[in-house]
């Protein structure tokens, strides 16, 4: 199967995007009736959510904080899956690049002056795009499969962390496995002035303009496409599989360090342990429901992003559990699939 | 002796296409019928019919004296026809025995493994089938996979076996193997239909055979006193019609040669072998051959997709062995593949991305590795209306069109550029006539106007039809290339057969 197969034609009527919103808000409405049985009030829940998530702007910027990394390493899986090499391993990607950009930013330091920064940002890049690369290379030329590859490195990647963590990297007597706190020419710089609003939102979302780009306006995505549409017409169209899984692994490393890169650099000024937990399958997610479109990962990744801050805004304040969001995502996410899904037709 | 099955007036039609016309069929107990025919003979559709699998439009079947009902594989099964398929149906992860058990499929609540076994070894020795019930498939070799899909048959309790080109997979000692397994399930009463096109094993196992061309049945003989003339003049016997003519040319330079030519697939087995020609501009050589004899690995390694394991390609005098397939394409060689659905053309993608597909890279459809629709949109205007494409617009999906139109993309793509040297591979498999028409016109005005065309086709009528020189390939090798005018239709047919093989090794 190929993993661009999971995004053909459904019986389901009218444009994608309608039925995108449509699966959303069935799945709304599902844990509606779940948050009902459980003697609670969904609009009430929903409310809080809502509340919770743009009640006030320091709010909404921890949800544009949240939503950054996830849009810049879904734009790297989307990318993937419509090159048909399936990419699971976002979540070692960031973390690699998460580590790489803070043994800069601590080593650095003072040394390196006001280039500590790019610096720390380069060296992430080159984190999660090394760790895709050999990700990709036993794929390409010891035959492993890749969904095999990317997520068994995922938990090499979160043990290299701690370890350098327990080890080299870890500040003393802190109680609590993360480094010291970076200096201050490592941090992001803000987008908005006196708020914890880093610039990494920016980022993410030329990122993804940039990856839309590149997929419909470039020989390079056209190759891509025609990868994730046909492995013998890519043959006969003497476009290499080898260069075209190198390609978008890189690519889906570099964002994905990037991700890691701005989250230590911008939101906790240090490293910690399980600083990108759950990021990068959150990515896949995200991408899927953008339906593999660079541009809809923007919505995507802002939609997840925020139902998580309102849901734990919601959870402290009338104590509905926050992992109900996780049923919120899941069910979106399997309405997605079903309402863009198979079908019975090829792409 | 008694007729174990009769198959009487068979006849099924596809459309207009009468695919069986009145096919009789008997086959006696204890004896092994030989079923010959080119492809699209009718073959095919006659043993789904006798397996169910197709029903039949009129006729009927009887078999051990009672008439079965068409259109029920069970029915077949149960009755005791085995059919071995060209293409196995074997869990691969399992051993012999589990498969054999998932065929026998209603043994109820407990699995009688250790019976079955039992079972499968008393077979494997009784019949000398060398098959042991605990290996796991994978590790078998092709030869003894099939043995196990005639072991699945035998306990189904198959009193007729149809083996459909049993051989076509075969190392030659492996084929030996195979004819002696036929010879004791013959000595012990069972009957089995051989469907093969090479005639040395029809003359070497077959007690009669019978051939079809054109769904009727063309010729039937008892084995007895048989030759192999006369069985390839039934298969391709027909009234030679004149060679087209044309005004005759001085032949072309010599723009594409392939010298001793060798390929293997990934199973290791030889798919080319030997393989030599010569093609001058101005000239189509066509090349004859019953499907699956390394067409696709000819055309494939000629045009760069294939590596060649030995032998030489000279392009122009250029040796291109090494080149890739974009480095060839340049230097002007085209490449029509035969499939048109996920080789040659890419369904989903719109018109004008399909006639960029190989060049996307080169101006006018890119600049700078930036698209270029708009610069791009001239020639993919011209291209269309030059090849009469008919479609709702250069953005509709290729998917969208008739096979025709879609095939003539193929064309505006690898003509339009003006080949120097023009490889088609069943460039008319399955259009209608009007269609084939304009492909094989727009593939001789290429000739014409000096390209040279390696043209390969499994429709024997359509390679003499457009060859000026006409070849065969069986086997991975290439015999027999003469001039058309020169063409002897029976040499043609025992050629096809493996006529070459068979007196190498005699």
């Amino acid at each position: 199967m190929t993993v661009a197969a999971i995004m053909p034609r459904s019986p389901w009527r009218g444009g994608l995007a309608w039925r995108v919103i449509q699966s959303v808000v069935w799945s709304l409405v599902i844990t509606g009736i779940l948050i009902l049985m459980a003697g609670k009030n969904p609009l009430v829940a929903y409310q809080h959510i809502v509340l919770g998530a743009f009640g006030s702007w320091d709010r909404v910027i921890v949800g544009l904080n949240k939503a950054a990394p996830y849009m810049l390493a879904g734009v790297g899986v989307a990318l993937c899956f419509r090159g048909n090499v399936a990419n699971m391993g976002s979540e070692g990607q960031i973390a690699m690049g998460g580590l790489a950009a803070s043994i800069v930013a601590l080593i650095g330091a003072g040394a390196l002056g006001g280039l500590v920064l790019p610096a720390a940002i380069v060296a992430g890049i080159l984190g999660g795009a090394a760790w895709a690369a050999i990700a990709a290379a036993i794929n390409l030329w010891r035959g492993v499969h890749e969904v095999l590859v990317t997520l068994m490195m995922n938990f090499i990647a979160w043990l290299i962390v701690a370890e350098f963590l327990h080890g080299p990297l870890g500040e003393m007597d802190a109680g609590f496995p993360q480094t010291p706190m970076f200096d201050n020419a490592a941090w992001l710089p803000k987008l908005v002035a006196r708020t914890d609003l880093h610039i990494g939102i920016v980022l993410a979302v030329l990122a993804a303009i940039a990856a839309h780009g590149v997929l419909w306006h470039t020989v390079i995505g056209f190759r891509w496409r025609l990868a994730g549409a046909s492995d013998r017409a890519s043959h006969y169209a003497g476009v290499s599989r080898a260069r075209s899984v190198l390609g978008l692994m890189i690519t889906s490393g570099v964002l994905s360090g990037i991700a890691g890169s701005i989250e230590v650099l911008g939101v906790h000024y240090r490293l910690i342990e399980g600083f990108s937990l759950g990021f990068g399958f959150n990515a896949i997610a995200i991408a899927l429901l953008a339906t593999l479109k660079p541009l809809w990962v923007i919505p995507a990744a802002l939609f997840f992003a925020f139902l998580e801050t309102g849901a734990l805004s919601m959870q402290r304040q009338i104590g509905i559990p926050s992992s109900l969001v996780l049923v919120i995502q899941g069910l979106s996410l399997i309405f997605v699939l079903c309402a863009v899904g198979r079908g019975g037709r090829k792409v | 002796m008694t007729a174990l099955l009769e198959m009487r007036g068979i006849s099924k039609a596809y459309g207009s296409v009468q695919a069986n016309a009145g096919i009789d069929l008997t086959v006696t107990a204890g004896s092994i019928i030989g079923l010959l025919g080119e492809n699209g003979s009718g073959k095919s559709t006659l043993m789904k019919i006798l397996f169910g699998m197709v029903r039949p439009d009129q006729g009927a079947i009887i078999f051990k004296d009672a008439e079965l009902a068409p259109g029920s594989p069970r029915e077949s099964l149960r009755a005791g026809i085995g059919m071995i398929h060209q293409h196995f149906t074997l869990v691969n992860a399992m051993t012999v025995a589990d498969n054999v058990m998932l065929a026998l499929g209603d043994a109820g609540f407990w699995l009688d493994r250790n019976g079955v076994a039992e079972r499968i070894t008393q077979l494997s020795r009784s019949y000398g089938l060398g098959i042991d019930p605990d290996t796991v498939v994978e590790n078998l070799p092709l030869g003894a996979r099939q043995r196990v899909e005639i072991v699945k048959a035998l306990m189904r309790g198959a009193d007729l076996l149809v083996l459909d080109e049993p051989t076509s997979i075969l190392s030659p000692p492996e084929i030996e193997g195979l004819i002696g397994v036929m010879r004791k399930l013959k000595a012990d009463g069972r009957a089995i239909i051989f469907i093969t096109h090479k005639l040395g094993e029809v003359l070497s196992v077959c007690d009669e055979v019978v051939v079809l061309r054109d769904g009727k049945v063309s010729g039937r003989t008892p084995v007895a006193g048989a030759t192999r003339q006369g069985l390839a003049h039934m298969m391709v016997g027909r009234t030679l019609a004149e060679p087209p003519q044309r005004a005759s040319r001085a032949p072309g330079p010599e723009r594409l040669v392939a010298r001793n030519l060798s390929a293997r697939d990934s199973a290791g087995l030889a798919r080319l072998q030997d393989a030599s020609f010569s093609l001058r501009g101005g000239e189509v050589l066509a090349l004859a051959g019953i499907d699956g004899n390394g067409q696709q690995e000819l055309c494939d390694t000629l045009a760069g997709l294939f590596p060649a394991l030995a032998g030489t390609i000279l392009l122009d005098g250029t040796d291109v062995t090494g080149w890739s397939s974009k480095a060839r394409l340049t230097a002007g060689l085209a490449y029509i593949p035969a499939d048109r659905s996920d080789t040659s053309l890419v369904q989903s993608m719109s018109v004008a991305d399909n006639l960029a597909l190989r060049d996307v890279a080169e101006e006018p459809f890119s600049r700078f590795g930036w698209l270029d629709a708009a610069g791009a949109r001239t020639l993919v205007e011209q291209r269309t209306r030059q090849f009469g494409v008919r479609m709702a617009g250069s953005d509709a999906a290729i998917g969208t069109l008739s096979g025709g139109n879609q095939q003539k993309v193929v064309l505006a793509r690898e003509i339009g550029r003006e080949p120097g040297v023009l490889i088609a591979f069943q460039p008319t498999w399955g259009l209608d006539p009007g269609a084939t028409r304009f492909v094989v016109d727009t593939i001789l005005a290429l000739r014409d106007r000096g390209g040279a065309v390696l043209y390969i086709s499994s429709e024997l009528d359509e390679v003499l039809s457009v060859g000026d020189r006409i070849g065969v390939i069986c086997e991975g090798r290439i015999a027999g290339i003469t001039d058309r005018a020169d063409v002897d239709i029976v040499r043609l047919g025992l050629l096809m057969a493996g006529a070459h093989s068979q007196a190498a090794a005699a």
